[in-house]
């Protein structure tokens, strides 16, 4: 190369003549541009590989990931999404700030480089062995010696972790875990991971694993609180939810507890576009939020309150557009595709009636099959009929599941109310909830009698009763309001005192949105979201908001209905991803737990109760079933309505051994031990060591930093650590279910483990800490409910260190397990798991007419499958787990694949995996294609999804053909020979192919919307009516007035119920509403401690308040502040702004506790997450199961992880301890 | 005429000049990414407006009366006409309060740099270093021309010592002897300023080289080329 001559020399031109143009005033510049390089060089890369982030940000968003000198040195947008088509904004741009810093991680400080095991354990277990190479001895001489056990439990979130081996800790793991098989059964066990579609490959290799041992899997949707119970109750859908370029077909846009431009940064996009289509857009939120900035209207009122202004809102659409004008498309829309003219049997009560169950084809005598399961209209020429499409019809397969308003009689042409048909009026106690009292209000519906056996039913139409619910005065005697301006339930003048919203604005919006409506055939939109959902009436708030979108006939049109965003949710790919998740091609059913559950038991948080259940339960009921939550979570796992793991008081290993010395079949022997109280659920004495759960893997997740709502529960009771609890447990309130124990245990956990890229809050309480592979170090699958494409994550470089991908870390675990397995396992045994009854399934029909019938109170005979869990023994053979773990077994083939109640075969795609990945050549998976790496599971999921899978998709939608008789084959026909793989999507970002296993279809340009195939193709809804329903007629709900979309107000909330639990006052203090919805410089605990984030807000831990609140305690903008009730106290600096409404605290979710958090004057330990000062509360109508679209699910139903109904004390914390001394 | 007189009047101040040079060249050529004048205004700016302004313009004037004063003849002043009395006590006025205005501007920023947190630790060593040289330059310059001058002018007459001695350092006819009988503050002074020559390269002194007087003669629009030696220019070519 040609030497460069010096730059001082280049420099010294000063002789030089100059080149200049135009009179002199431009030249030729003749310097030196050797500068130029180092921005050339800073931008110069060797390769770009395509990747996302797996964060749960619902983004999905697909980047190029830039590598140069083996380093990953940064990340860009991709650009290349599919197009959306002409006259149509495009998906991309995608991005966000956070997602662009996330680079920083693999070479940070924070960054988990090496295996590393809780220091006294390994010192505890070093020793052990060398006294006793054995490794069972060796863990059993530590777990069984008490001083050893609290020594390192105590030492938990204290630091202290030592670099180990991969040797080591897998001896390590496969040790505690043996030793918990043997001693008290697989579903000890348990792993935390969330979100599949963020990352579905790292997911299935850890519930892979575990559910080969017969270990639980956590559900996550439903303990976030994601998961709106009120969907399952409408639809019996989990979620579906339009893609967000959907909401450019909206022609009315609200954005209701969803804080759109911050939350969905890469979607906000099409909201902003679609307001210069002059689309009205109208934000619902208390505080000045970002999504505020682009409202016409801003609706601002109190926290929690929501579901009185949609309740107003309902009132006025019904007066409008139902009584004073009869819209025709909306009534057209309400006969077809909801419950309104479906018959409700009355129950007298006192002087009048409530509101009982639906009225069945057996009620009538009527010659049918599955007679219980037929919900009964009324003709128009005064006939009761039973229509097709309700979830009898569904189940028996005679094809007549669809929503054609017949039968086989003929047309049908139903009423929607029995006015002027009427038998008699009669006069209805409407349930009502105001502040601390549960009421009645008297109106009147009209009714038709019915003789059933001698005893005469009055029955009436949902849609009268909607009326009398909401006071639309048709003249009948009762309480009704004669005006808008009359304080009566339901009101615009009504919500003024609970919503601070003035009734003028409630009335236009929902004139408006009705109005559009009409005008445009449905295209009403609301946005909803985390702002509220997340508190204990979530599910009465969301009833309530929907009605908008039924009432209007919105729901299942384009541009129109509910878009709940929450949880990155939508699995594109679910048949195949579940089958190789859940290890069903070795074996059924997988243990799947409802973690709201487990971790209220498990964190002792049942014992704190402190508000009975009969203070929330209707006037109209009687006394409930129980007082205390926990109770109702007993009824649930004995009736076969939730999953209850730990299972039994014994090991499920056992049982068939037991029922066999005792000459019984296993199942006979369990119900006999159960109902002679010989053996017990485990929940009924969660605080048992026998029933305790012992060994935790967490991955991909912050449990106890991010979602672990009781923060210091968790610490106290679950880890056995120093902790910041205020509050003590109620000695006067106590379960009668659950056993009481004096004493509260703690540290119930033996070994939490935990797998990370970063030194999370998690990996600080964990006891093994694995390197995890970050998201560009990886082969792995990422899907979203916010846009219709699958694409991959790849490894940019491999991963550095000693991590690994979450596969090959579990992967090396099942190795070194069966290994050790082989000598201390070595015999098959047959486990016994309890299974609930499930959804979208026929166990949906286990437990007619909604009523509670408890066999353990001799109300009904115990049938496992019918009035109890189902009891199904499965062989577990430990020696094999490594090689059913790396082959893809034979169910795959035998059994159907499928998903939502759909089954199909997947044999020739079984032959076809074959060939792409090869065959396993020995061991018990010999002949079956063969799973080595994370990119061979992508390649199954993908292979075996009808989403991507076209051979598949066709054969999903000829299922669905036959279980409907209609035709819809056509929807996936055009896409029959489409086959992705990892190849073409890294290539470029696929759109899916439409599947009968989402509610809504998409083919062509047409946009995702939920529920489409339900209203263009009549494929009924998975309810109970086979329509949306907005009764629901569960014994339980009814308990609780919820029959009926009802307001409730948020629950009564003290920061201390005792004085004595209060910490001393010091100076002044203020009591605020708490408050955690989503962040802006993070992703729930990810990004949040990354330098960029940090620089660009205050750096740590932050809660923002009003000024005048702030001004009452003195404090001003970046002074310490010290947040706390009974449950905790977190430590943050103040961001004083007027963005805030007074008398409420924004603590944005999820501020971990490792950076910047000083020590809490009060607790004198470090100062918390945001989750210190709250805690879950259980709601018992979400414990339901067995019954029709209340059935359980994993991820579907149950209760929710709700922590929003909570208040706290702030003060400022004059001094500020680092407690480094 | 010993060794050390030698050795302070003739090596040193030549091993400074050399340093001085080759230290720019060498600096030039391998380090332009950190010329500069390592502006603080970001961290701090109250404070530098004074130092900062008090400071540049005295050393200004300093600079033009030490070019008076040891660059041009004794002769050639008085051949204008003014007497030694009368340069003397203008030179004590003029360069006392020259002196003075940049010795204020200079204690403001070494104040600063010193008390201002973030000022001191975003300094490094050369900072403090010359920052010290120049505080003893400055001073020991003050002092000489507020004391020595007014008290017997004539004993000490550095137009008689001290400029002929710089002058035929610069023609390369140094002269050590010169410099014997010049008191020793002065000594220190002119010994001094040697060292910041020598250590000039190394710093952010090196800004001095950048004033960016070519913004007074270059045309107002600048073009690029992208004609390289050896390069078809394709335009050409076409």
């Amino acid at each position: 190369m040609k030497k460069e001559p010096s730059r001082l020399l280049k420099r010294l031109r000063f002789f030089k003549p100059l080149e200049k143009y135009s009179d002199g005033w431009s030249q030729l510049d003749s310097q030196d541009r050797e500068w130029e390089k180092v921005y050339r060089n800073r931008w110069q890369h060797d390769k770009v590989v395509r990747s996302t982030h797996g964060v749960n940000c619902t983004g999905s968003c697909s980047w190029k990931i830039f590598v140069k000198d083996g380093i990953i040195t940064w990340e860009g947008q991709q650009t290349d999404y599919p197009s959306t088509g002409p006259d149509f904004p495009e998906y991309e741009p995608r991005g966000c700030p956070r997602g662009a810093s996330f680079s920083w991680y693999t070479y940070s400080p924070l960054r988990v480089k090496h295996p590393y095991v809780r220091g006294i354990l390994l010192k505890f277990w070093r020793e052990a062995k060398e006294q006793n190479a054995d490794p069972l001895a060796a863990w059993k001489s530590i777990i069984e010696d008490e001083d050893k056990v609290r020594k390192y439990k105590s030492a938990r979130g204290k630091g202290g972790l030592v670099r180990s081996s991969w040797e080591e800790v897998n001896e390590i793991m496969a040790a505690s875990l043996i030793y918990t098989l043997d001693k008290y059964g697989p579903d000890r066990i348990a792993g935390f991971t969330p979100i599949p579609a963020m990352s579905m490959v790292s997911y299935a290799a850890g519930s892979r694993f575990l559910s080969l041992l017969g270990s639980p899997m956590m559900s996550f949707y439903d303990w976030y609180a994601d998961l709106p119970p009120a969907s399952p109750q409408i639809w019996g859908e989990q979620t579906d939810v339009p893609e967000s370029s959907d909401w450019y077909n909206s022609g009315y846009l609200m954005m209701w507890g969803s804080n759109v431009p911050l939350t969905r940064t890469p979607d906000a996009h099409f909201m902003t576009e679609v307001r210069y289509k002059g689309t009205k857009v109208v934000a619902v939120s208390p505080d000045y939020a970002e999504s505020v900035k682009f409202a016409d209207s801003w609706v601002s009122l109190k926290p929690g309150s929501d579901g009185a202004l949609a309740q107003a809102m309902t009132h006025v659409i019904l007066k409008e557009f139902y009584m004073e004008r009869e819209t025709e498309y909306f009534l057209e829309y309400a006969k077809k595709y909801t419950d309104l003219p479906f018959l409700v049997t009355l129950k007298k009560k006192d002087e009048g009636f409530v509101g009982d169950r639906f009225l069945v084809a057996s009620d009538l005598g009527l010659p049918l099959s599955n007679a219980e399961w037929k919900p009964i209209m009324m003709d128009r020429n005064n006939k009761m009929v039973s229509p097709n499409g309700t979830i009898g019809h569904r189940w028996e397969g005679k094809g007549e599941w669809n929503l054609n308003l017949a039968n086989a009689e003929g047309e049908i042409e139903p009423l929607l109310s029995l006015l002027g048909l009427e038998d008699e009026v009669v006069s209805i106690d409407i349930p009502y909830f105001s502040d601390g009292k549960s009421e009645v209000l008297p109106r009147s519906v009209p009714v038709k009698k019915v003789t059933k056996n001698g005893e005469i039913l009055y029955v009436t139409t949902v849609f009268d009763l909607m009326l009398a619910n909401y006071g639309i005065d048709r003249g009948l005697p009762g309480d009704y309001p004669s005006s808008y301006d009359d304080e009566i339930p339901y009101t615009p003048a009504w919500q003024e005192s609970l919503t601070g919203v003035n009734r003028n604005q409630v009335i236009s919006i929902a004139r408006e949105f009705a109005q559009n409506a009409v005008d445009t055939e449905g295209k009403s939109m609301i946005i909803m979201g985390a702002g509220i959902n997340h508190w204990y009436n979530a599910d009465t708030i969301y009833r309530s908001i929907l009605n908008l979108v039924l009432l209007t006939g919105s729901q299942g049109v384009n541009g129109g209905g509910w878009a709940h965003y929450v949880g990155q949710e939508k699995v594109r790919p679910m048949e195949g991803w579940q089958t190789v998740a859940f290890a069903r091609d070795w074996q059924m059913p997988p243990r799947l737990q409802n973690a709201t559950s487990y971790y209220y038991f498990a964190t002792d948080q049942w014992r704190y109760e402190e508000l009975p259940i009969d203070q929330l339960t209707a006037a109209t009921s009687g006394k409930p079933r129980y007082r205390h939550p926990a109770d109702y979570n007993v009824l649930a796992a004995r009736l076969g309505w939730l999953p209850s793991y730990p299972q039994f008081n014994r090991n499920s290993l056992n049982l068939v051994e037991e029922a066999k010395n005792s000459g019984k079949e296993v199942a006979e022997y369990i119900v006999d031990e159960l109902k002679a109280g010989k053996m017990k659920f485990a929940i009924e004495d969660p605080d048992d060591p026998v029933n305790f759960p012992r060994i935790l893997f967490v991955w991909r997740a912050n449990l106890i930093s991010s979602s672990g709502k009781g923060h210091e529960y968790f610490l106290k009771h679950f880890l056995g650590t120093s902790h910041g609890l205020l509050g003590d447990e109620s000695s006067d309130f106590k379960t009668e279910e659950v056993v009481w124990r004096e004493e509260a245990p703690e540290g119930k956990l033996d070994l939490m483990v935990n797998l990370d890229f970063r030194m999370s809050g998690t990996a600080m309480y964990s006891d093994i800490v694995l390197p995890a592979a970050t998201w560009y170090e990886k082969h792995d699958l990422s899907s979203t409910d916010m846009h219709p494409f699958i694409h991959p994550l790849n490894p940019a470089i491999t991963p550095p260190w000693e991590a690994k991908s979450d596969w090959n870390i579990f992967k090396g675990l099942a190795r070194d397990f069966t290994e050790m397995a082989k000598t201390y396992l070595s015999e098959p045994r047959v486990d016994v798991v309890a299974a609930p009854l499930l959804h979208d399934s026929p166990d949906e029909l286990a437990q007619p007419y909604g009523k509670i019938r408890d066999w353990s109170k001799g109300e009904v005979e115990a049938i496992p499958g019918k009035t109890m869990p189902k009891l199904v023994p499965v062989e577990r053979d430990y020696t094999q787990v490594y090689e059913k773990f790396t082959s893809l077994g034979p169910l795959a083939e035998k059994n159907p694949i499928g998903f939502h109640g759909l089954g199909w075969s997947g044999k020739e795609e079984y032959e076809k995996l074959k060939s792409i990945l090869g065959v396993a050549e020995s061991g018990v998976g010999k002949g079956r294609p063969k799973i080595e790496e994370d990119r061979d599971a992508a390649e199954i999921i993908l292979t075996l999804s009808s989403a991507t899978n076209g051979s598949m998709a066709v054969k999903a939608w000829e299922a669905e053909e036959k279980k409907t008789g209609l035709k819809l084959r056509d929807i996936a026909e055009d896409r029959a020979a489409e086959h992705f793989t990892l190849a073409n999507i890294t290539a470029q970002p696929k759109k899916v192919i439409s599947s009968p296993i989402f509610s809504g279809y998409n083919k062509g340009e047409r946009k995702y919307s939920p529920f489409t195939t339900n209203i263009d193709k009549m494929v009924p809804f998975r309810t109970l009516t086979g329509r949306q329903q907005f009764y629901v007629d569960h014994e339980l709900l009814l308990n609780f007035g919820e029959a009926l979309p009802v307001y409730k107000p948020v629950l009564p909330h003290v920061p201390f119920n005792k004085v004595e639990n209060q910490p001393a006052s010091e100076g002044k203090e203020i009591t605020l509403q708490y408050l955690t919805p989503h962040g802006k410089w993070n992703i729930h605990s990810t990004y949040g401690d990354n330098l960029h984030m940090l620089t660009l807000f205050r750096g740590g831990p932050h809660v923002w308040i009003n000024k005048d609140d702030a001004a009452e305690i003195d404090a001003d903008d970046n002074d310490w502040l010290e947040v706390y009730n009974r449950n905790g106290v977190v430590v943050a600096k103040a961001v004083v702004s007027h963005r805030i409404p007074r008398g409420m605290a924004f603590m944005y979710h999820a501020q971990d506790k490792h950076i910047n958090v000083p020590g809490s004057k009060i607790t004198n330990t470090r100062g918390g997450t945001h989750n210190s000062p709250t805690r879950i509360h259980l709601k018992p109508t979400h414990v339901i199961g067995g019954y029709a679209q209340l059935s359980y699910g994993f991820n579907y139903y149950g209760p929710t992880g709700n922590q929003r109904d909570l208040s706290v004390v702030v003060r400022k914390l004059k001094e500020v301890s680092w407690l480094e001394d | 005429m010993n060794f050390w007189s030698q050795f302070w009047w003739v090596i040193f101040p030549y091993l400074m000049l050399a340093t001085f040079v080759v230290g720019h060249i060498y600096r030039y050529n391998t380090d332009q990414y950190g010329w500069t004048a390592k502006s603080s205004e970001f961290l701090e700016k109250e404070k530098l407006k004074w130092g900062s302004i008090l400071f540049h313009y005295g050393l200004l004037l300093v600079f033009g009366g030490h070019v008076v004063g040891l660059l041009v003849p004794k002769e050639w002043i008085a051949a204008l006409g003014i007497s030694d009395e009368l340069y003397h006590t203008f030179a004590m006025f003029a360069g006392g309060t020259s002196g003075l205005i940049t010795l204020t501007g200079l204690l403001i920023l070494l104040f600063r740099r010193v008390n201002v947190k973030r000022v001191r630790v975003t300094s490094s060593i050369s900072d403090f270093v010359i920052a010290g040289l120049l505080l003893i330059v400055v001073g020991l310059g003050v002092y000489n021309s507020l004391t020595f001058n007014f008290l017997s002018p004539a004993s000490s007459d550095y137009r008689e010592t001290i400029a002929p001695w710089l002058r035929g350092l610069i023609v390369f006819r140094p002269d050590a002897s010169l410099m014997e009988g010049v008191p020793i503050s002065r000594q220190l002074h002119t010994l001094a300023a040697f060292g910041i020559l020598g250590i000039w390269p190394f710093t952010r002194l090196v800004h001095v080289w950048s004033v960016p007087y070519e913004y007074l003669q270059r045309s107002y629009i600048i073009y690029r080329s992208r004609r390289k030696k050896g390069h078809t220019d394709l335009r050409k070519a076409a």
